[in-house]
């Protein structure tokens, strides 16, 4: 006989019934049922097959720590596979997959495992199929990735959306059962900012399974009560579905609130998945207890559930497990349950009692059998019998239906996340939380109390204490009434069961049984943390809620030691699974990472720019024209127009500093290695930045605008570690200066104006005189634009090596200049080019960039040598640069590099090889940093770091690239291809 | 080209508001957003930033130690900026931001929630009371929250990021609009 | 996950706001020994328990902050401004 609905009761709303599918198979449910509730409702005890043995599998328990009744939910890209059908809410038209079977759940092929198993026991994967090597990528992994396993996950993209949020209280309740809701109850009516947080789509935990009343009303009745006495309360918020998972620094606690997940259709404008990061001044774990395990022979056939599930199941959701049910006990729950059954007219067959006596007074119509143990089931896909040992006789009794009650373990692993060790209570029979936490406490079944009307003592109470020590006067506190429970005694734990015939599973999930724990003892692997790899005991995904104890206690049984001794593996989060989708939260796809827009973003596009990501932010890469075929057509054209007239470049991600103060100009010259104390008002300066062991850091121009106002120009991939590096700088190793750092990145649109025509055009919008010899090469100065109605910096630098300037106007004016630049320029070819021509005019030039810069060169490499100030007393880089080694003769030095043929290129990254030696490691010469091709020179053209390069100018080499199987033959020479007299420059 | 008048192209000039009964997001006109750096060991100097002549209609933000913001709605000519400059030395130094930062103005009884959906900021009035500032990550961008009113706060963005913080707060307030 | 860095400014920020330096050394003088020099540059200790570290509240208020900080556990016991000397005058 299968499970089945009971005609009345339960809190499941039968006036809204909900169709869903099974394996395809149409069934019905009510509002109010997980679908694991209606599987049973419907008789299907049959939900799964094992990970290993393939073995049939049924629901084991009510919630989280449920090992074997994982499906996949849903279609396409909303398929979610190993989803716990005892948590997963049912909706109209869920579709549900049982997992792990081929070709159909009741007929398995991959059961044949079960033949199999002597060689799949512990450690098979490390003894069984190590030889021959080659086998095991071939043939062995395959086949147990085959074979073993958990549900398909979809490579369909996800259609929901996912979000983050924090949340902030001075006490957090973690777990919404009697407990909890007493604790919050009390914090809430003091005052206090309490946040409430449960799994479970209706406040109460185990009081919605309770038959107990509390003043004189169903146990439910005062969940659903007190409950909207919470929700009343400003102060407080509930938050219902919703799992901490983890308990991090800072006293934040990580939660995952399933917002949609229960509905078929999620509407658009909500999140499916919400993850929290709640940030409590306290919390109050209330998390209750888990109930164990007992490890007999077939434990885990269809059928046989635990004590506590099976009445939750009964009063929750009205199902029956069958109609001859027993009882396996070793404590007093077992009787409550008990009556519950015989209370819903369900049969009661045996109730089997480890302990010679009970805490309470059983009076029902079952066969009481104590001192007896069950030490096997019968049954094919379900159970049928059990096998009863009591003093040595054994005894079959027929039945459809078994419950265990192993005892409780109390859900301490959020306490445990900080590093926290448990402890072991002879007393309690329990591993409780560490001792000594900080601003976290548990209450109720969670510290092993198990009695509810102390349970909801002992959350009152504790809330209020908490309440009190933060100031808030907490009303006193009435107990309500509760009538109808059981005594309580603390179980006598069973860990192994004499006389267990068959497969006895410890970790139903891992298929983890018996002999496997006693196997792993034996071969020296008794170490908690050692016998868990070496069986996989406890790391499924429900990371052993059920086994783990029940492991440790027989480790300690085998060793002969208390659990104390044994210890427990290490807790981390998370507690439940989470989903990737909920860490991802809504950075994903365009909004994985922001996006940083220059101001003249929008006057590129109307150009027509293609546009490069470099960090952040989005480069104009070339600007194409009409029948232009390749890029590098429109950057060739851009590069030679630049040269012939001239270009118009977006240089405003370049990072921007304003320093000021009076000891600005002394600042400057601590960080750059060159000098700067007496760089003129009105003059830029190229400037080195090292690193403090004396590789360069980064480069760019800084000019002295007034007295003590510099404006710094960084480049635009270091813009914000340069920075973060002058703010230590200011702060940490220099405070007694009088410096000030503002960036000024965002401020100023700021473009390149490169070309022998750039004078003309740009006079026609700078109010200022900007001749030659007003404004010569290297002046800096803020200028007015347009006969005053705009202010802006211009500096007369060049990075093509062109007479050329950058205009620096504020950036929600940078597109109306950017266009009157355009238009002005407009008679003497100007045209926009983009960080391709760039890169281009600067290798022809010769100037470096973070391609030469890498992190391993010092100024000497790259010709700036004597720029480094011999005079300055100190300055960021100055004791490290004098090591020998940095100026070791054999050094990788800037060196320009052109193939032999014209016709031939090469690529960044080749390594540079002497005429005629093999490409080996130690003929290694050094490698080309950057390359082009350059229509200056009519080839492609580098810039190499070549050991001694300066010294063999001339000198022909082989570019070398073995990823692409090139060898091209050149030579070196100057860096600098375009004017080395730097002429085009002081026109 | 001195008859060319250069236009502002305010970077969220394109946004649409959202505005719901509980919510409502807008862009402010991008105005005049001075930062003002005090030299290093200098006193308290909000109060005479505050006294400022030249302050009026202005509104004084901290930004961290020793920094604010100057905030007004409409643009600082540029010779007055020039000398509000000359005011603040040698105490401090002026920094015009007003194109470097955007304005964003969130209200609405559910601002706050919509807001913690990206910060970790405590936003309950008790500990970010009206008139309070902090700069701190709203999702994956450094932003300066001040809360103006008892449901509403003002933002200030580097402008780079202002169309990327739009879309994620307009996000952030799907649920509520 | 999450974790929370107290700043001696802005008060409890996640750490995400934050960028890390490492061990807060002070640098020599400059006409220093090589010795001294290599030992800040590159020479750390890893010790088990409190070291102090320069840590920078870059998505904040921007200022360099010392840390004291537990390997262990995490927990920081004592934060300050980078500026504020002597360092027997930390706060928390």
């Amino acid at each position: 006989m299968s499970s089945y609905r009971l005609p009345k009761g339960g809190l499941v709303d039968r006036k809204a019934p909900l169709s869903f599918t099974f394996d395809g198979r149409p069934l019905q449910g009510f509002a109010g049922d997980t679908l694991a509730s209606a599987l049973l409702a419907n008789g299907q005890m049959l939900v799964g097959r094992s990970f290993k043995y393939h073995r049939p599998r049924g629901i084991l328990t009510s919630g989280a720590a449920e090992p074997n009744a994982l499906v996949t939910i849903g279609r396409g890209g909303r398929t979610e596979p190993n989803t716990r059908a005892t948590v997963q809410e049912l909706y109209e038209g869920l579709a549900a997959q049982s997992q792990n079977r081929w070709p159909s759940l009741d007929f398995d092929i991959g059961a044949l495992n079960g033949l199999l198993s002597p060689f799949l026991g512990a450690g098979f994967y490390y003894k069984t199929f190590m030889w021959p090597a080659p086998l095991w990528e071939k043939f062995y992994e395959p086949f147990i990735r085959k074979a073993a396993g958990l549900g398909k996950a979809s490579y369909d993209p996800d259609p929901d959306s996912y979000e983050k949020s924090w949340a902030h209280c001075d006490l957090l309740v973690i777990g919404a059962g009697p407990t909890g809701l007493a604790a919050a109850l009390t914090a809430g009516r003091a005052g206090a900012r309490v946040l409430i947080v449960d799994e479970g789509s209706l406040p109460g935990g185990s009081l919605l399974s309770d038959s107990a009343t509390i003043d004189g009303k169903p146990a439910a009745d005062f969940a659903r009560d007190t409950s909207a006495e919470l929700q009343s309360m400003p102060n407080v918020r509930v938050m219902m579905r919703t799992t901490a998972f983890g308990w991090y620094d800072g006293n934040v606690f990580g939660a995952v609130e399933r917002v949609q997940k229960h509905v078929r259709d999620p509407a658009r404008h909500l999140p499916v998945e919400r993850l929290w990061r709640i940030v409590a001044r306290h919390a109050l774990l209330a998390t209750g207890a888990e109930e164990r395990p007992l490890i007999f022979g077939g434990n885990d056939r269809p059928g046989v559930m635990m004590a506590s599930a099976m009445r939750t199941y009964l009063n929750r959701y009205a199902v029956a497990p069958g109609q001859a049910t027993a009882i396996f006990t070793t404590d007093d729950s077992g009787y409550a349950l008990a009556r519950d059954l015989e209370a819903a007219r369900v049969d009661v067959v045996a109730i089997i009692d480890s302990r010679p006596s009970a805490g309470v007074d059983y009076r029902g119509k079952a066969r009481l059998i104590r001192e007896a143990v069950v030490c096997r089931t019968k049954g094919r896909k379900a159970i049928s019998a059990i096998e009863v040992h009591r003093g040595g006789r054994a005894e079959t009794i027929a039945i459809d239906a078994l419950a265990m009650a192993g005892g409780f373990s109390p859900i301490i692993h959020l306490a445990c996340h900080r590093g926290g060790k448990p402890t072991w209570s002879a007393e309690k029979v329990a591993f409780l939380a560490p001792s000594g936490l900080k601003d976290l406490d548990l209450a109720g079944a969670a510290a092993a109390t198990t009695d509810l009307a102390a349970c909801l003592a002992e959350g009152a109470a504790q809330a209020k204490a908490i309440v009190e020590e933060f100031g808030w006067s907490c009303p006193p506190i009435v107990l309500p009434k509760v009538e109808g429970t059981e005594g309580t005694h603390a179980s006598k734990p069973l860990w192994s069961i004499p006389g267990v015939k068959g497969k006895a599973f410890v970790d139903f999930q891992n298929d983890v049984h018996l002999k496997d724990i006693g196997l792993a003892v034996r071969e020296g692997y008794s170490h908690v943390e050692l016998a868990k790899r070496y069986t996989t005991n406890g790391m499924a995904t429900d990371q052993g809620k059920l086994s783990n104890v029940n492991a440790i206690g027989l480790i300690a049984k085998a060793r002969g030691v208390s659990p104390a001794e044994v210890g427990t593996t290490t807790f981390r989060p998370f507690y439940t699974p989470v989903s990737f989708g909920a860490l991802t939260g809504p950075h994903h796809g365009h909004q994985f990472q922001p996006v940083r827009k220059s101001p003249l973003h929008d006057w590129a596009k109307k150009h027509g720019a293609v546009f490069v990501e470099t960090g952040l932010w989005y480069r104009s890469s070339w600007f194409p024209r009409n029948g232009e075929r390749s890029w590098r057509e429109s950057v060739d054209r851009e590069v030679v127009n630049v040269r012939q007239n001239a270009g118009l470049c977006d240089v405003s991600m370049l990072g921007k500093i304003e320093i000021s103060g009076s000891d600005a100009a002394e600042f400057l010259n601590r960080v750059y290695c060159n000098a700067f104390l007496k760089l003129p008002v009105g003059k830029a300066r190229y400037g080195l930045m090292l690193r403090e062991d004396g590789m360069i850091y980064d480069d760019g121009t800084t000019s002295r605008l007034e007295e003590n106002r510099f404006f710094m120009t960084t480049t635009t991939a270091y813009a914000a570690g340069v920075m973060n590096h002058l703010e230590f700088c200011a702060q940490a190793l220099w405070p007694e200066l009088n410096v000030r750092l503002a960036s000024s990145t965002d401020q100023w649109a700021q473009m390149a104006i490169a070309g022998p025509k750039a004078r003309a055009i740009l006079q026609k919008i700078v109010d200022e005189d900007i001749s030659d010899a007003a404004f010569p090469f290297l002046a800096a100065k803020e200028v007015a634009l347009f006969g005053g109605t705009l202010h802006g910096c211009l500096f007369r630098i060049s990075f093509s090596g062109e007479l050329a300037y950058e205009l620096a106007v504020p950036a929600g004016y940078g597109e109306s200049v950017a266009d009157a630049l355009m238009e002005a320029g407009k008679d003497h070819g100007i045209m926009p080019y983009g960080v391709e021509a760039l890169s281009v005019l600067r290798i022809e030039k010769g100037h470096v960039t973070h391609n030469e810069i890498n992190g391993t060169v010092v100024p000497a490499d790259l010709g700036f040598g004597k720029m480094v100030s011999g005079t300055k007393p100190d300055f960021i880089g100055k004791a490290m640069l004098q090591r020998e080694g940095l100026a070791a003769p054999d050094r990788a030095q800037l060196v320009g590099v052109v193939p032999l043929d014209p016709k031939q290129s090469f690529r960044s990254g080749s390594h540079i090889l002497a005429k005629g030696a093999a490409a080996a490691l130690e003929n290694d010469e050094g490698y080309v940093t950057s390359s082009a091709y350059s229509p200056h020179v009519g080839s492609t053209i580098g810039l190499a770091l070549v050991k001694r390069g300066p010294s063999r100018h001339g000198e022909e080499v082989v570019v070398w690239n073995g990823l692409h199987g090139e060898s091209t033959p050149a030579r070196l020479c100057n860096p600098v291809f375009l004017d080395p007299q730097n002429e085009r420059l002081h026109v | 080209m001195s008859e060319f008048r250069p236009t502002l192209r305010p970077v969220l000039g394109t946004k649409q508001a959202v505005s719901s009964a509980t919510l409502k997001l807008s862009p402010l006109p991008e105005g005049t957003i001075i930062h003002v750096l005090a030299r290093p060991g200098e006193q308290d100097m909000a109060p005479f930033l505050e006294s400022l002549p030249k302050a009026a209609g202005h509104a004084v933000r901290p930004v961290s130690p020793g920094q604010w913001f100057i905030v007004r709605e409409e643009q600082m000519p540029h010779q007055e900026m020039k000398s509000l400059f000359a005011a603040l030395e040698p105490r401090a130094t002026g920094v015009d931001q007003s194109h470097g930062r955007v304005r964003i103005r969130i209200e609405g009884k559910m601002a706050a929630r919509a807001l913690s959906k990206g910060t970790a900021l405590d936003l309950d009035p008790s500990a970010f009371p009206v008139g309070q500032s902090a700069v701190t990550l709203i999702g994956h961008i450094a932003a300066h929250i001040t809360r103006v009113g008892s449901e509403a706060f003002e933002i200030i963005v580097l402008r780079g990021f202002a169309e990327s913080l739009w879309d994620d707060l307009a996000r952030m307030s799907l649920e509520f609009s | 996950m999450a974790s929370l860095v107290p700043c001696p400014h802005c008060g409890q920020r996640p750490k995400e706001e934050f960028t890390i330096k490492g061990a807060a050394l002070t640098r020599p003088a400059a006409g220093a020994d090589a010795s001294d020099w290599f030992d800040y540059v590159y020479l750390r200790d890893n010790p088990r328990g409190a070291y102090e570290e320069y840590w920078h509240h870059t998505s904040g208020c921007r200022r360099w902050i010392v840390l004291t900080r537990d390997t262990v556990t995490h927990e920081v016991a004592a934060s300050r401004d980078a500026a504020d000397r002597p360092r027997s005058e930390a706060r928390t």
